[in-house]
């Protein structure tokens, strides 16, 4: 394996942020529309409402004319459900300047571990066609399998093809508003990327592109190339040249920011990982939450 | 296209030919999706040219194992020419020069102008089947009807043996009729009589002659070799001379070729340049359209197919040459 550039080592921490409210009743460390005993001071109630005498404004009491006891609501602060999704298709399996796969797990394993330090549920699901239950996680807030879950990805070579099955892992997150992450080349044909997206409303859908300079930017100027497109199979001679490579480009971003706007309209905007992971950048946009 | 294999089994593998078409020879590379992008038509065409040429140059190196060949064999081509007698006399006189006594020197012989003259003409005559006879005291059948140039040549040739001493004009003219007889095609038929002289024709083969004449239109042309100061063709007899055959064979036997009624022209030739003017002249007149078959050699045509393949697999080797990869080999894990 040769040593990828890498921009900044990989924290500890993801640092994300929702701008939503929790409605999980379990203690973490999220904003959430629990009243509760610590955190932020939220609102007045009176005593009558909010049954809590350790809580009465003293202050607020004695202001009240009519001699209401008035007690202060503070705001609990709850956990979340994190998932990630990943398109395990065969487009994933390109490797050039790095393994796509090899950044979708390491992007797993520092999520996982960020998330259950945060104290919110961490679920993975893997699709191609179906459902790849062999790397799917269920929602835990434990550390045991993580190591199974990052090896597993690691070895695991994509080679079915479709990403059908990503609708139906989305379906499975379940109606609990979560933060997803959406992990994929987002190579899907235009009509199966807006069902997934479609069938995502409801949670905080975070996507992340995976690219290659390669399949890009990179691409030789001059020359025969076989291509097999990793998701259809389909084989085709390219007798490239500085036109045909600016016409691929233009394909290329074409496909690009139709997801950018499509991911926009559903979600957070896109956060893009060329090559390599860039731990800071993807930390400060997390950090925005929105 | 007469085509052959020398060892035909090989052909089992052309089946082989429909590889290219089915795999590429060119490395795959994997590329996440090339869907939503055009495939544009250089490159289309460019792959089914590769794989094309990859079947041609398997089809021609089998081709050029199997030993492949063209037979040899006969066309049938049409040109203009004529079947073609010649019936040369060989009689003692013909040795002669044209004045009458035997060559000394840089003397020519009758015989040997004529027969110079005679192969120059046949050279020439590329589509003409030739047949040659001779005849003195009685009529040789030198070589039948035929298109090997060389044949003829060689028969002209033999006529320098010397000759016999009589003339026998009637029974050679005999066997040239029985040889242009023997041939069914509808090509023209002529029959040049070369001679130096005439002699009696008995009136039995005469009305033989008429009648085998009549069967068929044959061109007859008489090149008449005249020696200086003898009776020609025309000569007219003097008053008070004797007008019969034995006297003046020569205008009689003119006077019995025009009775036939048969395209018939005499040329009387007094020196070698009157031969070779009276033979050009037969020459223009024999141009009628014929049908005559030509052969052609066995060809080995494995070079040329090996060739082929050679040009084909060299471009291949470019097609190979110009691929280019995708990620570098060096950064392959």
């Amino acid at each position: 394996m040769t040593t990828k550039p890498m921009t900044s080592p990989p924290p500890v921490d993801l640092p994300y942020r929702i701008v939503w409210r929790s409605r999980s009743v379990r203690q973490g460390s999220h904003r959430s529309t629990q009243s509760g005993a610590g955190g932020l001071f939220r609102d007045l109630a009176t005593l009558m409402e909010y049954r809590d005498p350790r809580r009465i404004d003293m202050r607020q009491t004695l202001r009240d004319p009519f001699g209401t006891l008035h007690v202060r609501r503070f705001e609990e602060k709850s956990e979340i459900g994190v998932t990630m999704l990943l398109d395990v298709s065969g487009s994933m399996a390109f490797h050039g300047a790095s393994r796509k796969m090899e950044i979708a797990a390491e992007l797993a394993t520092v999520l996982a571990t960020s998330v259950r330090r945060a104290g919110d549920t961490f679920a993975l699901y893997a699709a191609d066609s179906e459902v790849r239950e062999e790397l799917c996680v269920a929602p835990t807030r434990s550390r045991a399998g993580e190591a199974e879950m990052v090896a597993a990805l690691r070895a695991y070579v994509p080679a079915h093809r479709g990403a059908a099955g990503l609708i139906e892992a989305a379906q499975r997150i379940g109606r609990k508003r979560n933060v997803v992450f959406v992990v994929s080349d987002f190579l899907l044909p235009e009509q199966q990327l807006e069902e997934l997206f479609d069938a995502l409303t409801g949670h905080d859908v975070v996507p992340i592109r995976i690219s290659d300079s390669r399949e890009n930017a990179e691409l030789p100027s001059w020359g025969l190339m076989e291509l097999t497109d990793l998701e259809t199979g389909r084989r085709r001679l390219v007798a490239m040249r500085p036109s045909l490579k600016a016409e691929w480009q233009r394909r290329i971003e074409a496909r690009r920011s139709f997801f950018r706007s499509l991911a926009s309209r559903y979600g957070r905007e896109p956060f893009e990982i060329t090559d390599s992971i860039r731990w800071d950048l993807l930390g400060a946009h997390l950090a925005t939450g929105a | 296209m007469d085509l052959a294999l020398q060892t035909p089994w090989v052909l089992a593998l052309l089946p082989l030919a429909l590889l290219p078409l089915l795999l590429s020879a060119q490395r795959a590379q994997s590329y996440p999706s090339i869907e939503g992008i055009e495939a544009d038509p250089l490159s289309v065409a460019l792959d089914w040219m590769l794989r094309i040429v990859g079947s041609i140059a398997i089809v021609a190196l089998i081709l050029g194992i199997g030993g492949l060949h063209r037979l040899g064999r006969t066309i049938e081509k049409s040109g203009e020419g004529a079947h073609i007698v010649l019936l040369i006399d060989r009689s003692s006189s013909m040795d002669n020069t044209f004045a009458g006594r035997a060559p000394e020197g840089g003397e020519e012989s009758k015989s040997a102008a004529a027969r110079r003259l005679l192969k120059d003409f046949i050279v020439h005559r590329d589509h003409d089947l030739v047949g040659v006879a001779a005849f003195s005291t009685s009529p040789m059948h030198v070589l039948p009807m035929t298109e090997h140039k060389d044949a003829v040549l060689a028969a002209v040739d033999a006529m320098d043996r010397p000759g016999l001493a009589f003339t026998n004009v009637g029974r050679g003219l005999a066997l040239a009729l029985d040889m242009q007889e023997a041939d069914p095609s509808p090509a023209a038929r002529v029959i040049v009589l070369v001679s130096d002289g005439a002699a009696v024709i008995d009136r039995k083969v005469q009305e033989k002659l008429r009648a085998a004449f009549a069967r068929r239109p044959i061109n007859l042309y008489w090149l008449f070799l005249r020696t200086a100061g003898t009776p020609g063709i025309s000569t007219v007899p003097a008053p008070g001379e004797e007008d019969t055959p034995q006297a003046m064979p020569e205008r009689h036997l003119d006077k019995f070729f025009k009775s036939l009624g048969i395209d018939y022209r005499a040329f009387e030739a007094e020196n070698p340049e009157a031969i070779a003017l009276a033979i050009a002249e037969i020459g223009k007149l024999e141009r009628s359209p014929i049908t005559y078959l030509e052969r052609i050699p066995h060809e080995d045509l494995k070079s040329r197919a090996f060739a082929v393949a050679a040009a084909a697999l060299l471009v291949l080797l470019a097609a190979k040459l110009a691929e280019v990869r995708l990620v570098p080999s060096s950064e392959d894990a």
